[in-house]
């Protein structure tokens, strides 16, 4: 829009002029110097206000000067637009009446004066038949001002009152009386500043009635800010006056449009003030009139925001100055013919603005096309054509021009948040059959197309013969003559300017296409369009080619050339377009790595193969001397590689310390005939046991090299290497490095196989990573590193050297599961039994045994765990040992305990012992023996024994406790001595050994029974106990002496009795039992424990251990105060051997006088003397016997063994039923 | 006094990776020289097709903010100029189709011009700038070409030879191009017999 004349194009806006403040930047109305000699001068007389009121008055009116708002009728809030410029106490009015200039013969009645600007001056350039020009439009917007806005200060001090009054009303009038003479209509308009509060406000009003009287004005122009307001009141207040004078300015501007509209009634052509004597004498028509009217009160109707008016009467001089009446006249070699041809522009711009100012943007593209089309049929007809630059040029300046009215309109829409690449149609085109540009498109597009044209200018401009290129001064008349008629010039350069012979300036097409381009492209990466903004970069890199601009192509190309779509989307096409444009660049501006890269990936064959590239990488920087070496890293994910490489693992597993086979096949898909690119080495990356496989170039290697399938395997033979650049500080960490040579000479479209054994150490998963690829040249080094893929589509071929190959079908062929190694160290435990017992301490011996081929320092784990799992100690070979600790109750362990080094085939012996264990359980104990080898120290070995100690009791037992009847007989309850000497006499015979030491003391004098214990107790053990010995341990309440007496026979003393598992043995013990005194008479309670000695067969007599188990007997009570019926048998004699005494004993222990019946039947078995039935009476604390002879008459056989000592009783009941309660 | 008409200058089938799968060009007519001659360069095609994929993608996005557009038909994705516009539509497979229309591709008579400007407005003024220009298009005017294309697609995915995931790898980028011969059979009489008003291919 540039191009066009200053302000020709510009939203028009009321203009409102401040007079008398002292501004930083005043009015200059910058007249041409024979104008400014005719101006009429307006002046006020009196100082400029310089107080800070007026100044903050005047800066927030100057604020709100509208020219530079977007120009749309969106903002309704803004009830006014004010073009504001400030002149201090004085501007200029440029002349209403054009003088005649000298030399022109007056005409012989007075002339008609008219305007220095309209066409029927002389002294305008429009004289004598131009149209319209910027002139007009700028004397306007800049010149005359529609409001004249006077500042004044009002005096309050009283006796300066009436002199300041009259002093403003003389001004005003003064100035009032300069404008008419002036003979324009500005309005005028006075602002008064009083300087202090007014005592009284009638007197103000009074004074500001006088003072507008005096001065004429009207009271809607006549504004008073009082002093001392806040600011906010006074811009509320300058608010309300702009908007007062926004309404007078529109009046104006009314009046100005009614005036144009009247002068256009009349129907007559004005007659020019002198008539004109050169040229064609040609004045300008009615219609042309018209024209000038017409666009007059368009543009008084824009200065209105009537957009619709303003629209109407556009369009009207628009259809007149492309009818048939006027251009259609005009001469195409006439300047008047490109005046036209501008004014045609300029009318179409704003029919444009007002449309897009009412938001139909549909129309709007159409009012665009629809005017390019009648001047390019004009032009065709009447002009020069289009086929020439002028005409392209043209176009392009029109397409600009729309994007910078979209600019200025500032559609919501099109903010590039919205993301909307074009406009809707308003609803009145909805439906229609609308051409998809009729849509508005966003500037880019404009832009855009703008360079498209100017694509098109140059090939015309180029396409010009030379000698129309040649200066006029150069050429022939004739030359000059012609090219005036072929050449359409319409604002762009003559032939000559436009594309010079060499070594002359020109237009810099190249320059504009870029400068197009750039902004198009910033527009469409606002919106996202990456890819479009992309095609336009390429675009302007083809143009910075031929300005040979490299270093900027290289800047622009590169960021597209890193991360382009079209490559990873498949649009190879592009990418190659792209690349070669960027190679070229580079080269040019000497980046090498570039070069490099881009090289490398143009071998790829899925580009087109130029015919005349040399297809070589080696020689990809001839030509070019950079500083330093280049070094390069290539991403297989960066560029699109000519390499494929895959990696697969034969098997899904192996095993830790085997090795394992792989293949490595790398594929090239370069071009045919490309030169063989010769690797310096390649490395795969493994995840997991090794790092690294390094394959290092050899050329001729003697390794095994087959072909088969295209494919070229070779068996690589690897050797490990240390990694000394690893800076891993424990040895285990660091992985070792497997190096092979094999030939690395890769043919276009040959695919290389490596087979490569892999030897595997840690177990887990072991992943091939990646691949790299080193190319060391003398000129450049350069890296390509690839990712294998795992995906479906990856390559999974297994090639044979025999066969063809086999794809594999495993989920993930680049990963292998290492199992852990199996251990070769032994743990036996040769002695360990099925079952232990309690109460005997526990030896376990473990055998460690190195079957390993070398040394092997190993560490120990013992671990036990169940319910509170007892202590132990570790004893290494019998000579350190260690104790466990207790974690919870429910483990003891010991961990890591060395053993050093253990030999090859050597073994060594670990004892665990535990102390005697009370409780019957169950423990898991884990043996862990952690070593390594000496040759791979990172590479934990581990072997376990994991073993069941069952602890359990080695006897049961159960138990009778039957009365029995004491011999001796009880103390007498009224025999003090006897009691005494009975006492003693137990004491004598007492063969226990347990009885109570402070029983001994004081002799007990209290009751005495006597009881058996009856004892079964049956071997639970697995195996043959030798049982040394049973014993009882008694443990009565305090009260009471007891002592024991074994009855069975005594074991052989040494040996003991052996005793078979699940059988039982009995064994019976006599209790006797005294209390200390005869007053007590409460129960006494007795615990008694089967102590039984034993020990495990097998051992000898002099390391027997004898262990003893004590199990406990349920608690008896003895000395119940019920009285006990005790019967015992005995044979009379040998004799009489089958008569029998049955003799019954009542003992009563209670204080109480019992009495007892006691009957005798009658039986068919047996007879019996003594009587049959009786009535006993037994004293308190005594007893009392009952004897009976039988004599059985039936001799049973079994019987006939005289059981002299047997005797059977209860308590309770005899064999009789001599039973009785005492009354 | 001859018309120009719209006609297909380009068609694009582009995958759900956003690669190219297939693409015909068809020429246009050039009234300088009075022959039919593409009006674009292969390259400038593919430019201009895969810059529809910015659009397809701001649509789509602007698409799901809002809930609508599950039709898959785009409509006119750009106009690069007042000559050609690309029109898209999107399958729910994430194949995309696009077609470019040349608004001038065609010449016919003043009689066929009067036919096919029958609903236009009845200024003189409209009139004119028929006759001088183009026709337009109306919304929905694409339609019967991408349910030709659709149905052209739907075939060769019935080709059990057609792999799609071949063309389209689901988890990848890029992808092969089309090359059954039926389909750019398909293609080339879509594109050929086409003008404003066909509804059916």
């Amino acid at each position: 829009m540039d191009e066009y004349p200053a302000g020709s194009l510009d939203h028009t806006i009321p203009f409102l002029l401040a007079l008398g403040v002292s501004a930083s930047s005043t009015f200059d109305s910058a007249l041409s110097p024979a104008l400014k000699e005719q101006a009429s001068l307006i002046r006020s007389s009196l100082p400029t206000l310089e107080t800070d009121q007026a100044h903050a008055l005047l800066d927030y009116i100057q604020d709100r000067d509208a020219s530079q708002l977007p120009c749309n009728g969106r903002e309704s809030e803004r009830r006014y637009r004010f073009r504001v410029r400030t002149a201090e106490r004085s501007f200029l009015l440029p002349p209403r009446r054009a003088r005649i200039p000298d030399g022109i013969e007056t005409p012989p009645f007075p002339p008609v004066l008219h305007s220095p600007f309209s066409p029927l001056s002389p002294v305008s350039s429009l004289y004598p038949d131009g149209l319209i020009d910027a002139q007009w439009t700028r004397k306007h917007q800049e010149l005359i001002p529609s409001v004249l806005l006077c500042f004044y200060t009002l005096a309050t001090d009283p006796s300066l009152a009436t002199l300041c009054d009259n002093q403003i009303k003389t001004d005003v009038n003064n100035i009032r009386g300069l404008l008419s003479q002036s003979g324009y209509k500005t309005r005028l308009a006075v602002v008064l500043l009083s300087d202090r509060v007014a005592p009284s406000v009638d007197g103000i009003q009074e004074r500001l009635d006088n003072i507008r009287k005096g001065c004429g004005i009207d009271s809607k122009t006549f504004f008073l800010v009082p002093p001392n307001d806040s600011r906010e009141d006074l811009e509320r207040m300058a608010e309300n006056m702009l908007v007062t004078l926004h309404s007078v300015a529109i009046e104006y501007y009314r009046d100005m449009g009614r005036h144009s509209r009247k002068k256009r009634g009349r129907g007559v052509a004005p007659q020019p003030t002198v008539p004109p004597t050169s040229g064609t004498s040609q004045t300008l028509s009615l219609a042309g009139w018209n024209v000038r009217y017409d666009y007059k009160s368009a543009m008084f109707a824009e200065y209105r925001l009537d957009m619709d008016n303003a629209l109407r009467s556009f369009e009207q001089a628009y259809e007149n100055l492309l009818s048939s009446e006027l251009m259609e006249v005009i001469p195409s070699w006439s300047p008047r013919w490109n005046e036209a041809r501008m004014l045609a522009d300029v009318i179409a711009v704003r029919c444009l603005r007002c449309l897009l100012w009412n938001s139909q943007y549909s129309a709007a593209s159409r009012r665009w096309q629809f005017h390019r089309e009648r001047i390019a049929d004009l032009v065709e007809r009447r002009g020069r054509g289009t086929s020439n630059y002028g005409w392209e040029a043209w176009e392009a300046r029109w397409a600009t021009v729309v994007a910078n009215l979209i600019e200025k309109a500032d559609i919501t829409d099109f903010a590039p948040s919205t993301f909307k690449l074009y406009l809707q149609p308003e609803k009145s085109a909805m439906g229609e059959r609308l051409q998809p540009w009729e849509l508005l498109h966003h500037t880019g597009y404009w832009y855009r197309l703008a360079s498209r044209h100017l694509y098109a200018r140059r090939s015309y401009a180029h396409a010009m013969p030379e000698d129309d290129r040649r200066p006029p001064s150069f050429s022939p008349a004739s030359r000059v003559a012609g090219k005036a008629f072929t050449y359409d010039t319409y604002m762009c350069p003559d032939p000559h300017e436009e594309y010079p012979i060499m070594g002359q300036p020109g237009v810099d097409h190249s320059q504009l296409i870029v400068d197009c381009l750039i902004r198009a492209r910033s527009e469409f990466r606002k919106r996202n369009q990456i890819r479009l903004a992309a095609e336009l970069s390429l675009e302007c890199a083809r143009e910075l080619a031929l300005i040979q601009d490299w270093p900027n192509i290289v800047e622009l190309l590169r960021p597209l050339w890193l991360g382009m779509s079209f490559r990873t989307e498949g649009w190879l096409t592009i990418a190659e377009e792209l690349c070669w444009a960027l190679r070229t660049a580079a080269a040019m501006a000497g980046e090498a790595d570039l070069v490099l890269a881009i090289d490398w990936e143009l071998l790829n064959q899925s580009f087109t193969r130029r015919s005349k590239w040399h297809y070589d990488i080696t020689r990809s920087l001839e030509g070019m001397t950079p500083k330093t070496k280049p070094s390069i890293h290539v991403r297989d994910d960066k560029i699109l590689s000519f390499i494929s490489a895959s990696f697969l693992f034969k098997d899904e597993e192996g095993k830790a310390g085997q090795s394992i086979q792989g293949q490595l096949a790398i594929k090239s898909n370069a071009h045919q005939g490309s030169a063989p690119i010769v690797f310096n080495s390649l490395e795969v990356e493994v995840e997991g046991s090794v790092r690294s496989v390094i394959l290092r170039h050899q050329e001729d290697g003697e390794v095994a090299e087959q072909k088969q399938g295209g494919a070229i395997i070779t068996a690589v033979t690897l050797t490990e290497a240390t990694d000394d650049s690893s800076e891993a500080e424990d040895e285990a960490d660091r992985k070792a490095i497997l190096q092979g040579t094999a030939p690395l000479s890769l043919l276009p479209g040959q695919t290389l196989v490596f087979a490569v054994e892999i030897p595997l150490r840690e177990p887990g998963e072991t992943n091939a990573m990646s691949l790299k690829l080193k190319l060391q040249t003398e000129s450049f080094d350069l890296q390509h590193s690839l990712t294998f893929q795992g995906g479906a589509n990856a390559n999974r071929l297994w090639y044979f050297p025999t066969s063809t190959p086999k794809r594999i079908s495993r989920t993930n062929p680049l990963s292998v599961r290492v199992l852990p190694r199996p251990p070769k160290m032994e743990i036996s435990h040769p002695t360990f039994m099925d079952q232990y017992y309690t109460d005997e301490p526990i030896y376990l011996e473990f055998k460690i045994l190195n079957k390993e081929d070398l040394d092997a320092p190993a560490k120990l784990d013992a671990i036990l765990l169940g319910d509170e799992a007892p202590p132990f100690t570790l004893e290494i070979d019998g000579r350190e040992s260690q104790d466990s600790s207790t974690v919870g109750s429910d483990e003891s362990r010991l961990l890591a305990v060395p053993l050093g080094a253990i030999a090859s085939s050597k073994s060594l012996t670990v004892r665990l012992h535990f102390l005697p264990i009370d409780r019957a359980n169950n423990y898991d104990l884990t043996v862990r023996v952690v070593y390594h080898l000496a040759t791979n120290p990172g590479t934990p070995i581990t072997q376990t024994a994991i073993l069941q100690l069952n602890i359990v009791n080695p006897f049961e037992a159960n138990y009778d406790l039957l009365p029995r009847v004491h011999p001796d007989p009880w103390p007498s309850f009224f025999d003090y001595e006897g009691v005494q000497q009975a006492a003693a006499d137990d004491d004598g015979n007492s063969s226990s050994n347990d009885a109570p030491p402070a029983a001994a003391l004081s002799p007990p004098k209290g009751l005495t029974q006597t009881w058996r214990l009856v004892t079964r107790y049956a071997s639970f053990a697995s195996e043959d106990l030798r049982v040394l010995d049973v014993d009882i341990r008694l443990q009565a309440s305090q009260t009471v002496r007891c002592f024991s007496t074994r009855l069975a026979r005594q074991f052989p003393p040494g040996t003991g009795q052996i005793i078979k598992p699940k059988t039982m043995e009995e064994a019976a013990f006599d209790i006797v039992a005294q209390k200390s005194t005869l007053d007590d008479r409460s129960v006494a309670a007795l615990d008694v424990a089967l102590v039984i000695k034993w020990a495990r067969l097998g051992s000898d007599d002099d390391d027997m251990v004898i262990n003893t188990t004590a199990l406990p007997v349920p608690r008896y009570s003895l000395f119940g105060i019920e009285p006990r019926v005790l019967a015992s048998v005995a044979h009379i004699s040998a004799s009489q051997q089958h008569l029998v005494e049955l003799k019954v004993t009542i003992e009563n222990a209670s204080n109480h006088f019992l009495t007892f019946g006691l009957s005798m039947e009658p039986s068919d078995e047996f007879a019996f003397s003594g009587p049959k039935q009786t009535t006993v009476n037994v004293l308190p604390v005594s007893r009392r016997e009952v004897t009976w002879r039988l004599l059985p008459f039936l001799i049973n056989s079994s019987d006939t063994g005289g059981d002299d000592d047997d005797d059977s009783g209860s308590d309770r009941s005899g064999g009789d039923k001599g039973k009785g309660e005492g009354g | 006094m001859a018309t120009a008409i719209p006609s297909i200058a380009c068609l694009g089938v582009i995958g759900r990776n956003n690669n190219p799968l297939h693409i015909s060009i068809f020429p246009s007519y050039d009234s300088s020289t009075n022959s039919f001659a593409p009006v674009r360069t292969p390259l400038q095609f593919s430019l201009l097709l895969s810059s529809t994929l910015d659009v397809f993608e701001l649509r789509a996005r602007h698409n799901a903010a809002s809930g609508v557009g599950l039709s898959g038909d785009f409509g006119l994705l750009h106009a690069v100029d007042e000559r050609l516009a690309a029109y898209g539509f999107e399958t729910n497979t994430g194949a995309k189709f696009v077609v470019v229309v040349d608004m001038r591709g065609r010449r016919i008579d003043h009689g066929a011009a009067a036919l096919a400007a029958e609903s236009g407005g009845s200024s003189r003024e409209r009139e004119k700038r028929l006759n001088a220009a183009a026709v337009g298009l109306r919304e929905g005017e694409m339609k019967p070409v991408f349910k030709a294309i659709q149905t052209a697609y739907i075939k060769l995915l019935q080709n059990p030879f057609f792999d799609p995931d071949e063309h389209s790898p689901p988890a990848g980028r890029g992808g092969k191009k089309i090359t059954g011969k039926k389909f750019a059979d398909d293609m080339r009489r879509i594109g050929e017999n086409w003008t404003p008003g066909v509804t059916n291919l």
